[in-house]
């Protein structure tokens, strides 16, 4: 189990995976908005979506956890 | 007769000495996977060019004829020695003897360092492990009295030291009290990931005050200080520290007299790097890779990186051109966006006395959106420490060179720019009193909101002042003393420095304002 965990604090722009889907290595999983600028996210592995914790438009703060890959 | 008595005694002592708190002592630092001091000294230093200073120092234990039968060194290590060829300073606690708590000997030794660094110009290392002083003081019988009203300040020489001669520090264990108030006092500082801790005070302490409960790791392990620059670095165990140390000091000149050494560059310095053509996206909104750039244009494999884990939107560090120490300053748009964050702007600031301390030249990459905005950002005075690092920047002395390669917004973007710099755009530089995406809705509030379709309006206003934050006309306005293609950056920063290298023997000696931890 791997959680995503926020660098910083910013809304969520888009997200790009459900809960469930396969996700691999490398894959985006979602983009915050942070000062006007566009933050990727990553996937650090491949797995599947476990849990989801974010929704675009959230306001999200510094170490939430945003998803977990299992 | 002749002295051979004192002679084989003068032996003995020293074999105790090396013995350190002894087998069980030296067995348990082992166990916990740490080096003893006087293996991490080893391990720094050049084969055999240990010369140690006051290796007999210590409290000798007499049986009732007055003859010695035990021996409890002093609980300091300290000496002369080389790295990589270069004469320094070395120093540490011996934890393997009350924990580190200076014993009588082990306080003189430990204050001595600074000095001895200071007297001989040369760098100071110090690899710390131990705790401060202790209400047993340091004969363990009660506390010490405090020396007489004129006795110089001890950490007048700590000051000092900063002042003349690098300091280079790492954590190599638990660190608490007066270790780690020295252990910051440096001007690099690296703690060992797995082994060690920094405590103002320990969990007992802590709990006996503030009620709180918590392990030494969740007091000031490296989550902890990596992340708040309490350490400029973490590594993963202390080989990993040393070797910290010694690549930070091969950027570093012997004291403030001198000037850094030069390295043979093999690094061609007319080279173009291709890369430098697109890194930076079209679309305003992506962000780029800044360590990319700076690996692309400093000398292959130079960049240092100093303070990677905090005040992450700005980065700093070392690096040469040409074979020639330079301070580097770059902003990371990957990390709220580059802004200049209270705690960035407290690392630009030491960064910047760093090299005003050791006349190193300072290059920025400029892609500055101005001081981080917000309530997070109010509550930690940003303002101030950001015009604190504006300051510092107009008061240094050594030359400047600053790249635009993109965002030069606000207040926030005047430190990224030293006195008479020499300053180069790329065509993707953007300057101004602030950023337009927010500007234009506040001064052209009332005209976006009576338009038919005030998105539109805004799109509309945003684009025309865009457009008007080009480095063109700031280039027609010698505002900029040129626009470069990126591929050009490397070749006409060695060109720069070349031309200021002679200027540096002027900036030797003291500085005019010191650096401070």
């Amino acid at each position: 189990m791997t959680k995503i965990e926020l660098e910083t604090g910013g809304s969520v722009w888009k997200l790009l995976v459900a809960e469930g889907d396969a996700v691999e290595e490398g894959q985006t999983l979602f983009i915050l908005e942070v000062m006007k600028m566009e933050v990727p996210y990553e996937a650090p592995q491949s797995g599947t979506v476990t849990a989801l914790h974010i929704a675009e438009g959230d306001s999200v703060a510094e170490d939430d956890v945003a998803l977990e890959i299992g | 007769m002749s002295w051979k008595p004192e002679i084989d005694e003068i032996k003995q002592r020293r074999a105790l000495a090396l013995g350190q708190g002894g087998p069980d002592a030296v067995a348990k630092q082992h166990s916990h996977n740490r080096l003893t001091i006087r293996e991490r000294v080893n391990q720094l230093l050049d084969v055999d060019s240990f010369e140690e200073l006051g290796p007999v120092a210590g409290t000798p234990i007499y049986n009732d004829k007055g003859e010695l039968v035990s021996y409890d060194p002093a609980n300091f290590i300290l000496g002369f020695g080389k790295v990589n060829g270069r004469r320094i300073i070395v120093g540490g606690e011996d934890f393997t003897m009350r924990g580190g708590s200076p014993s009588p000997a082990g306080l003189r030794k430990s204050v001595y360092a600074e000095e001895l660094a200071v007297q001989y110009k040369i760098p100071l290392i110090r690899l710390h492990e131990g705790s401060g002083g202790s209400v047993g003081g340091t004969s363990g019988k009660g506390p010490n009295l405090p020396g007489p009203v004129n006795a110089p300040s001890r950490f007048r020489s700590v000051a000092q030291a900063m002042a003349t001669v690098p300091v280079a520090t790492a954590a190599m264990g638990a660190v608490a009290g007066l270790p780690a108030g020295r252990l910051v006092a440096s001007h690099f500082s690296v703690m060992s990931k797995s082994t060690a801790q920094i405590i103002t005070a320990g969990p007992a302490v802590v709990e006996r005050a503030m009620g709180e409960k918590k392990t030494k790791d969740e007091l000031g392990g490296w989550k902890v200080h990596t992340k708040n620059g309490t350490v400029d670095n973490g590594a993963d165990d202390e080989s990993a520290c040393i070797e910290e140390i010694k690549c930070f000091l091969s950027y570093m000149p012997d004291n403030v007299y001198q000037l850094a050494p030069i390295v043979e560059c093999e690094d061609p310095v007319d080279r173009c790097e291709e890369s430098l053509l697109e890194v930076v996206p079209r679309d305003r909104r992506l962000a780029f890779e800044m360590r990319k750039v700076i690996h692309a244009v400093f000398d292959e494999g130079s960049f240092f990186e100093v303070g990677k884990g905090y005040g992450r939107s700005q980065i700093t560090g070392l690096a040469r051109l040409n074979g020639q120490t330079v301070g580097v300053w770059g902003n990371d748009c990957k990390f709220l966006a580059g802004s200049m964050t209270a705690d960035g702007a407290h690392k630009a600031r030491r960064f910047m006395e760093l090299c005003e301390t050791f006349s190193f030249p300072i290059v920025t990459l400029v892609d500055e959106p101005g001081f981080m905005i917000g309530s997070q950002a109010e509550r930690e005075a940003t303002i101030r420490h950001g015009t604190s690092a504006v300051l510092t920047a107009a008061m240094t002395t050594v030359p400047w060179a600053a790249i635009m390669v993109r965002r030069s917004f606000g207040v926030a973007q005047a430190a990224h720019y030293g006195p008479e710099a020499y300053v180069l755009a790329w065509p993707s530089a953007e300057s101004g009193p602030l950023p337009v995406e927010g500007g234009v809705a506040v001064a052209f509030r009332r005209e976006i909101e009576e338009a038919p379709d005030p998105d539109a309006k805004r799109r509309e206003l945003e684009e025309m002042l865009a457009a008007k934050q080009s480095p063109f006309p700031r280039a027609e306005a010698l505002s900029v003393h040129d626009l470069i293609d990126p591929r050009e950056t490397r070749p006409e920063l060695c060109k720069w420095l070349a031309r200021v290298q002679p200027l540096l023997p002027d900036l030797l000696g003291p500085s005019a304002f010191a650096i401070r931890p």
